[in-house]
């Protein structure tokens, strides 16, 4: 029998390598649009079927419209307007990245073997996928320069950081309310990014970072 | 229903976007007075919360709170006056975002619910992001860029600290409601592993936000290229909040007897930051980054308060009084020289006493009070932590505290002299203004007046808010 909470994590890590070896901006948003999706089914299939009530379902739904449709679609946007293709000289070149993120995962698992947390069964194979996630997240933000791909560090980031609350917390402490307000968070972040995203391409012609070289001591 | 005072701002700011920018000047000034009456009830206990898991009023909470209201009707006023005088591109969203502002600080300050309050503090600099870039400039975009980008990322960190003080009290078998309030009662209980390496978490991503040295590096940008009342905002209030969230999360660790490992931490980032503070305001080009290196410093200064404990506690609450008065004060002088000069190059200011008299006395005054000189009130904080510290022993720390304190005295003192006096290489620009002086002086005078004679209930709110750590108010 395929286990399905395990197939969500291995398509949520395969989605982090393609991530970091993706020379393609679209590609790349489609990609955490894949992501996105599988984070947000994390926490369904881990907790089984016997609690989850109607404000649950609601919010998974929610949730998944939020990080696999509209985010994704605010990032679509993004590329399309600033009208970038691909990401022309990475700081770290991409065969170097994708082995960087190999080398991430074989620290997150040795990691979470030595965490010694008496985790429910299932919960170690997330906290690995999450660490993962987080730590290429991190790598991302620093090895491209383009803005835009620093925004999807962020949301990977950001992803990895629900996936350890999933993986760690038994989810008594934290309500509904309060994630639909963090995801709201998140929400905003990215389309305020995307504005700034916006006004940095029309003044310097190109939304790369190297180019905010203005102000230092 | 104590909501109604973070509500009221979101609402008038939404409100703001849909006025002609003359009317929406009137609501921010009518926003702030009703704002400021409301914190008065809620200190007066008339206001009680209608959702208790969520929000309470906590009595550092409330202090913050009562700054941050004090500090927004002055820099309101002077709004007032800057919007008439300035080039801006969309003057509503100006106001809009400045209630906005006030409104989730104001949500910061009462949210009781660890992660309500990650959540409003993630949304102040959602909201506060687009005052920096107002202006539209390449640098106002950078700045942005830079504090969005490592304020989230900082502010995500944090984030995942409180998943593991979550994951200590899921270790600890705790069955409590998961509010500041109820994790004090219970704090024995929590796993201690998980609970330290939260709070190392949550120091660093709202540290980052407070601008605590070496996560310090989008103030000076997000300071210095802010239109003046921004900048008094960021600096005066929104610093603060941050430290809310630390002081939250360091009141926790101490209940559970781990105050001696959070209280050096902090001590080691207040340390820090006062150095690297000191060090980037000697041979400061530019004012207003020098204003904004002089924050991060402050910040050390109430983050090393804070660590020392005991006596200091209650000099680090006095250093946040008495910095927001001062700092607000001065970035709002400093507004009237920008506008006046129209440069923020130091080399290229000269003769404020002769060109700008009135801002002269509001900028000299600030200058003696931030450089912690009497009658202003940073003098007492300053002597307190430091009699503080010598009460618990910390001798190397006092002396490095003294040298940064020297460091900024004469880095401070050099900029002062050459701006005030000296030569100027630019003509006036704009004339100054009744309205654009009134809110530095009554800032000033706030500070010196809360030396002179501080209110029974001033004294019992920072009573309250230390003493559950063992803070004292007498050495």
């Amino acid at each position: 029998m395929i286990n399905v909470t395990e197939s969500i994590l291995v398509i949520t890590l395969l989605s982090v390598l393609l991530s970091l070896g993706s020379t393609r901006l679209i590609a790349l948003v489609k990609i955490m649009a894949l992501q996105g999706i599988m984070v947000s089914l994390t926490p369904l299939f881990l907790r089984g079927d016997d609690s989850l009530g109607s404000g649950a379902i609601i919010f998974f739904q929610i949730m998944i419209l939020i990080k696999g449709l509209l985010i994704p679609s605010l990032l679509y946007m993004a590329v399309k307007k600033i009208a970038i293709k691909r990401e022309i000289e990475p700081i770290i070149g991409y065969h170097a990245s994708i082995l960087v993120g190999l080398v991430i995962l074989i620290i997150s698992v040795f990691i979470t073997s030595h965490l010694r947390l008496s985790l429910p069964a299932g919960h170690d194979m997330v906290l690995i996928t999450a660490i993962t996630t987080m730590a290429a997240g991190f790598f991302l933000m620093m090895a491209r320069s383009k803005a835009i791909t620093q925004v999807i560090g962020y949301l990977m980031l950001e992803n990895g950081i629900y996936l350890i609350g999933t993986a760690l917390t038994k989810h008594s402490h934290t309500l509904y309310v309060v994630e639909f307000g963090v995801l709201l968070d998140l929400l905003v972040g990215v389309m305020i990014m995307g504005i700034i995203l916006h006004n940095i391409n029309s003044a310097f012609d190109d939304a790369d970072t190297t180019l905010l070289r203005r102000l230092k001591d | 229903m104590i909501e109604f005072i973070f509500i009221l701002p979101l609402a008038t700011g939404l409100t703001a976007l849909a006025l002609p920018a003359t009317l929406g000047r009137i609501l921010l000034l009518l926003t702030a007075l009703l704002h400021i009456q409301l914190t008065v009830m809620s200190w007066l206990g008339k206001l009680t919360p209608t959702f208790p898991s969520y929000f309470s009023a906590s009595p550092e909470g409330l202090l913050i709170l009562m700054v941050t209201s004090f500090i927004f009707v002055c820099i309101s006023i002077y709004s007032f006056s800057y919007m008439k005088e300035t080039e801006m591109e969309n003057k509503p969203i100006f106001i809009c975002c400045m209630l906005l502002f006030l409104g989730t600080m104001s949500m910061v300050t009462l949210s009781d619910h660890p992660i309500v309050l990650w959540i409003a503090i993630e949304a102040t600099t959602l909201v506060s992001a687009p005052l920096i870039f107002i202006h539209r400039s390449k640098e106002a975009l950078e700045a942005t860029w830079k504090y969005v980008l490592i304020c989230s990322v900082g502010i995500a960190l944090a984030l995942l600290g409180y998943f593991f003080v979550t994951l200590a009290m899921d270790l600890g078998n705790i069955n409590a409601p998961m509010t500041f309030t109820s994790l004090n009662t219970v704090a024995l209980e929590l796993d201690p592993l998980w609970l330290k390496v939260g709070f190392i978490f949550v120091v660093i991503g709202f540290g980052t936000k407070m601008g605590l040295a070496p996560m310090h590096t989008w103030l000076p940008d997000a300071h210095s290229q802010a239109p003046s009342p921004a900048s008094a905002l960021l600096s005066g209030a929104l610093l603060n909040c941050a430290f809310l969230g630390i002081y939250k999360t360091h009141v926790l660790m101490s209940v559970a007897g781990l105050g001696d490992f959070s209280g050096n931490i902090l001590i080691g980032f207040g340390l820090v930051s006062m150095l690297v503070g000191a060090i980037f305001i000697i041979g400061q080009p530019d004012y207003k980054r020098m204003l904004a290196y002089s924050s991060i410093k402050n910040m050390g200064i109430i983050a090393f308060g804070v660590g020392i404990g005991g006596f200091a506690l209650y000099g680090a609450f006095l250093h946040i009084i008495h910095h927001s008065l001062l700092k607000s004060s001065l970035f709002l002088s400093a507004g009237n020289i920008l506008l006046g000069f129209g440069t923020k190059q130091v080399q290229r200011i000269g003769g404020i006493i002769r060109h700008l008299p009135k801002t002269f006395v509001s900028f000299f005054a600030g200058f003696i009070g931030i450089s912690g000189l009497p009658p202003f009130g940073m003098f007492i904080s300053e002597v307190i932590i430091i009699f503080g510290a010598f009460q618990k022993h910390r001798y190397i720390c006092v002396a490095l505290f003294l040298l940064a304190l020297t460091l900024v005295g004469a880095g401070i003192c050099r900029i002062f002299m050459s701006m005030s006096y000296g030569e100027a290489t630019d003509r006036l620009q704009i004339e100054e203004k009744a309205l654009r002086l009134l809110p530095s002086y009554a800032l000033l005078f706030a500070s010196v007046a809360l030396c002179v004679w501080m209110p029974d209930i001033v004294y019992t709110i920072i009573l309250d808010s230390i003493k559950i750590i063992g803070g004292t108010t007498h050495g």
